[in-house]
């Protein structure tokens, strides 16, 4: 595609991040208590607090600690959790790997499940299969995930004994290799079915959409009209259809970071979710903004991809 | 609007929503009980005292659910007013003004889209304490993009600036014309996303209540699912019917913002042949 | 009967008693060697040194790397640990230790008396709350004469030491890994090198810790276990679900509304206990602000105390799982717990008296208004406000059930730990609170700091109430230098006597924990921090 629309997109993201920066910079500020105390926590001492003053430059007027704030965060320096005793960034980046694994898993997972109902529905619009499909999809949607990964430990793991209902690897076994990859496939297929089964919904719903769209188009009707197979039509709509899913990856990951936390709970799977837990109990405020700022930039970051690649899938965008 | 109203799923979804939003206006006549009052033994089983049981502090659980709906519903009334009123401000000058400060506003909008509700309102709420006050402030500030792109897509539209010169002409101002002509064309579609948000902002709210950052001095379905975690295995009328309450309400409120959106996108195959 | 039949019938009886025997009597009797014990903790630990720290997340995952000086047995009485001795000199003002000469570290080195001079004067009297608000007082000196013996000079006789001294009051660190660093921020916090049954192999944060036997412990043949592995599971729903599909072989707590079906499921074993390793002898205690006006005079406190029925706080929220206290003291402390005391009863009607004679009025609202009562505007609600932890919610919402009851407007609101403890100790911002007050092994390590006026102050979990009394000052002194326990069980009764009377606070409940494990392991000591020692399992 064009580099203009390379390089507009990817100016866009400058608004995206001020705006995460800004917003977490005002919590701090607006907050009630001291921002040292809750960056540094209540049990420091008069020389760590003085430490903390300098660096995020909590004594200057409030728009240079904006930019102090600012220029600290682009060079990746999110602070140190006084929790932890740890530089916030080596923490997150500690626990990303696991709540990624699991984000993905569910993406893909709800993305094939997705696509195929809701080509299934389209296919049958407005008949009961359509509506059957819908309904089994929102309800997915409409269940909270804390509860239905409940259900699932008890029913799925609990009840079958065929998986296990907490953490990433078996204790007593520890493995290597091949054997270490199945085994966290095997954990990971609760907590990835739960997330899929509540997010399967907006894919459904967008596909069907999609394809419903596509397939009322002149360009269908006129390939329908020269006796084109029904196989082929479908085909073309299908193409045109899995573009909102892309686009929309970008909102599915921001409600998948959401959905992992609960479920990460409920499982044990020591991701972001666990460690979000953790710090809002004992109040780590600097993990606390850590994750927000991760989330926010992985969000805006899959925009852009996803942006790209819908420029590249569309022709009518790559010649701008 | 009563086009939607033919299909099942609008019918099945509308009679839901309005069922919920019925359940929560009448909530002290349908159950005029304290819900926080203990009225019998703790974990009882549904049965003819208690229609739907007792949790495990002796309180009937269809009093917990009904004003618990009235909770849930009156927050995500609250978050959908203040966003429409934010929503609504910038949608309507963006589109009326077009030109730079569209862009400015959009690029705003798109900014704010990005921000994570959940993880803002975690952070806030242990910053600023658990309340309910705080979720609606936090989802309603920032809740409000989709509403402003429908907006500002209606007040586009309607850019035939004749129109717009002819009504100045007669002396009609430019925000009577925003009201009278605007809004309401943008109303069927700012509806989808209504109730779309009004789902989620239920979803959200359980959300929190469950990794403890719920509002423990109101009843709202989030409090009564999370409450009921514990005793899952023990008494299972205490999950299953908050669970399903906000698994229906949700449900309900999708299939209205469905059924109004294939309203709004054409689409008949088989007609054309 | 020929000797060769007699043996053969003896050893047929013998064989089908062993054979009729049920096989878990058998897991109990003969320990197995080997084998990994999962065991499921609820919070990460951050790290592993619980010589800085009184957090019960620390002290669950670590203190099984560590020994004390001394022990504890089942009736929390003191036995020998590295210290294989001790005399008690000079009515108490002196104790001296003759510590083992077969312990080393981890790491080979070998552990004498420097190590326990160091681990107090270094790193215990300066991080350990409750180690340095008690003993940091009270001590002259520590001397280590020999590498056998160590020496506790006291300014005064100090007679709760030895209850002091076990790996969760006061573990002992390596000096020669920790002298000349900060203890809080030494990396051998995440890679601990201790004394006790199990060394340490890794540490996955937020996920597991994992332990190894420690085969050179100087208690000879012990640990059984080859591996422990402590698992972090926050959700107590998950931790059971984990136990009883055989992923998790120990859990440290269960969940009230599950107590009943495992200690039902003979594949489990359950024991009670009110020892903690973030705190021991519990009670879910009511602190009333004796500063606020409405809450000064004592029939308003006595009214509240009556209106509590405290059976239903017992079934409710702890599920049955403990007792109403009937004493200031724990019950678990039972040569100090006092018995027969006069606390107030559960009785509403008395409840309404008090509140019409202190004058407090019920008039159209349901909430009572003051009328004539000193220091209190005529009109004013009696309104309070109830704080609490977030975890505790339940008790909030009791009180405000049952207050409401007698015209009494109760607010709870929940605070997060971290802002509970400035809100309450430093700007002393509430009315009403409850606190769960751990008496700790000694009155004078858990019990002391909420009565005594020197103990009013922003460090948190102190005097909460503020109470001031001379006469319970001067009694608390005279118990903590008073070393012979049968001298000390008149005076704390009569201390709570007088605070029953007084009413600072209102006892509500005591909090014991229900330890669960997989009946084929066995031999678990549920009343210590080192509760895997002597654990084995057979599979």
């Amino acid at each position: 595609m064009s580099g203009r629309y390379l390089l507009r997109r990817l100016a866009q993201v400058v608004p995206a991040v001020a705006a995460t920066l800004i917003t977490a910079f005002v919590v701090i500020h607006v907050a009630p208590g001291d921002p040292v105390l809750a960056l540094a926590g209540q049990h420091g001492d008069a020389a760590y607090y003085a430490l903390i003053r300098a660096k995020f430059g909590l004594d200057r007027p409030l728009p240079e600690q904006l930019l102090v704030y600012a220029a600290n965060v682009v060079r990746g320096d999110l602070g140190v959790s006084y929790v932890h005793g740890r530089p916030v960034v080596s923490i997150l980046l500690e626990r990303l790997p696991a709540t990624l694994i699991l984000m993905t898993s569910a993406l893909v997972a709800s993305s094939i499940a997705g696509i195929a109902l809701g080509v299934t529905a389209a296919r049958r619009a407005d008949r009961p299969t359509d509506l059957i499909v819908r309904i089994a999809a929102l309800v997915g949607y409409a269940t909270p995930s804390f509860w239905l990964a409940q259900i699932a430990a008890l029913t799925l793991a609990l009840g079958t004994g065929w998986f296990p209902v907490q953490g990433i690897t078996d204790a007593r076994h520890v493995s290597t290799g091949w054997r270490y990859a199945a085994d966290v496939i095997h954990h990971l297929a609760l907590p990835a079915l739960v997330l899929a089964i509540n997010e399967l919904a907006l894919t459904t719903r967008l596909v069907r959409t999609g394809v419903l769209q596509s397939l009322a188009t002149d360009y269908i009707r006129t390939a329908r009209a020269k006796g084109l197979p029904e196989r082929a039509v479908v085909r073309h709509a299908f193409r045109n259809a899995l573009l909102p899913v892309v686009t929309v990856i970008g909102g599915r990951v921001g409600m998948l970071f959401t959905g992992a936390v609960l479920v990460e709970a409920v499982f044990a799977w020591p991701g972001l979710g666990l460690l979000l837990l953790s710090s809002i109990q004992t109040r780590d405020v600097p993990v606390l903004l850590g994750v927000f700022l991760l989330v926010s930039l992985v969000v805006i970051v899959t925009n852009v991809v996803t942006d790209l690649a819908y420029a590249w899938l569309d022709p009518r965008i790559r010649y701008e | 609007m009563s086009r939607a109203l033919r299909t099942p799923g609008g019918v099945l979804g509308f009679t839901l929503t309005l069922m919920f939003i019925g359940l929560a206006l009448a909530a002290h006549v349908v159950a005029p009980a304290d819900p926080f009052a203990s009225v019998g033994s703790p974990l009882n089983p549904p049965s003819r005292a208690y229609t739907l049981g007792t949790d495990d502090l002796g309180r009937d659980v269809f009093s917990g659910i009904v004003h618990g709906t009235r909770t849930s519903l009156t927050v995500a009334f609250a978050v959908i007013l203040i966003a429409s009123i934010i929503g609504i401000a910038v949608g309507a000058v963006a589109g009326y003004r077009g030109g730079g400060v569209d862009d400015l506003l959009m690029r705003g909008t798109e900014a704010v889209q990005i921000v994570p509700r959940f993880f803002l309102a975690v952070i806030v709420i242990a910053m600023f304490g658990p309340g309910l006050d705080r979720v609606v402030f936090v989802l309603g500030v920032t809740s409000w993009p989709a509403i402003a792109r429908v907006v500002r897509a209606e007040t586009l539209s309607l850019a035939r600036r004749e129109f717009v010169d002819a009504a100045h002409a007669i002396g009609a101002r430019t925000p009577r014309i925003l009201l009278r002509h605007v809004l309401p064309n943008a109303v069927p579609t700012a509806l989808v996303v209504i109730s779309l948000n009004a789902a989620s902002v239920i979803l959200l709210e359980a959300g929190l209540g469950f990794i403890g950052l719920g509002d423990p001095r109101s009843i709202s379905l989030g409090y009564l699912a999370n409450n009921a975690q514990r005793f899952m295995r023990v008494a299972w009328w205490m999950t299953l019917f908050p669970g399903a309450a906000i698994a229906l309400a949700v449900l309900g409120l999708n299939l209205v913002g469905d059924a109004l959106s294939d309203l709004s996108n054409p689409r008949r195959p088989g007609r054309t042949a | 009967m020929r000797r060769g039949q007699r043996w053969i019938v003896l050893s047929a009886l013998v064989a089908s008693v062993i054979w009729a025997t049920p096989a878990w009597l058998h897991a109990q009797d003969t320990p197995t060697r080997g084998g990994t014990l999962v065991v499921a903790i609820s919070a990460d630990p951050g790290h592993l040194n619980p010589a800085i720290t009184t957090s019960g997340a620390t002290h669950t995952a670590a203190e099984l790397l560590y020994n004390g000086l001394l022990g504890r047995d089942e009736r929390g009485d003191p036995i020998p640990d590295l210290a294989e001795s001790w005399t008690i000199e000079q009515s108490g003002a002196v104790y001296r230790f003759r510590l083992r000469n077969d312990v080393s570290w981890h790491d080979g080195t070998r552990f004498t008396s420097t190590h326990v001079k160091f681990t107090f004067e270094e790193v215990l009297l300066k991080f350990h709350a409750r180690t340095k608000a008690s003993i940091g007082g009270a001590l002259a000196g520590i001397d280590a004469p020999d590498d056998r013996t160590v020496v506790f000079r006291f300014k005064q006789p100090y007679a709760p030491l030895l209850m002091q001294l076990d790996a969760t009051e006061a573990p002992i660190v390596a000096k020669h890994v920790y002298q000349g660093s900060d203890p809080q921020t030494n990396p051998a916090n995440a890679q601990p090198i201790g004394t006790g049954p199990f060394r340490f192999t890794s540490y996955r944060k937020g996920a597991e810790i994992r332990l190894a036997r420690n085969a050179a412990y100087f208690k000879k043949g012990l640990p059984y276990l080859d591996e422990l592995v402590m698992r972090v599971i926050p959700d107590p729903g998950t931790q059971v679900l984990a136990l009883e599909n055989g992923e998790v072989d120990f859990l440290w707590g269960v969940p009230g509304p599950d107590q009943n079906r495992l200690k039902g499921d003979s594949r489990f074993r359950t024991a009670q206990t009110s020892y903690h390793p973030g705190g021991s002898n519990c009670i879910m205690t009511v602190s009333f602000n004796l500063e606020r006006p409405i809450l000064k005079d004592v029939r308003v406190r006595r009214a509240i105390a009556h209106a509590l029925d405290r059976d239903a706080f017992l079934r409710q929220v702890l599920f049955s799982e403990g007792r109403v206290a009937t004493a200031p003291i724990s019950s678990e402390l039972a040569w100090a717990h006092a018995r027969g005391l006069n606390m107030p009863s559960f009785d509403r009607a008395e409840a309404e008296r008090l509140l019409d004679t202190a004058g407090w009025k019920k008039e159209r609202d349901t909430t009572r208004v003051a009328r004539g009562v000193p220091g209190v505007p005529d009109g004013t609600r009696l309104a309070i406000d109830f704080l609490h932890f977030p975890a505790f919610s339940k008790y909030g919402e009791l009180m405000r059930q049952q207050l409401g009851a007698v015209g009494i407007d109760v607010t709870p609101r929940p605070l997060e730990p971290a802002v509970f403890a400035p809100t309450v100790f430093k700007d002393r911002n509430f009315d009403t609170n409850v606190i769960s007050y751990c008496n700790g092994p000694d009155p004078e390590i858990g019990v002391r700091r909420m009565y005594h006026s020197s103990q009013i102050g922003p460090v948190p979990f102190t005097n909460a109430a503020a109470y001031r009394n001379e006469r319970v000052d001067t009694l608390f002194d005279l118990a903590g230098r008073t070393v012979e326990r049968d001298k000390r069980t008149p005076i704390y009764r009569q201390i709570q006597e007088i605070v029953v009377q007084d009413l600072p606070y209102y006892w509500l409940v005591e909090t014991p924990t229900t330890r669960a494990w997989s009946a084929k392991c066995g031999s678990f000591k549920a009343w210590t921090g080192l509760f895997a020692e002597a654990a084995f399992c057979n599979r």
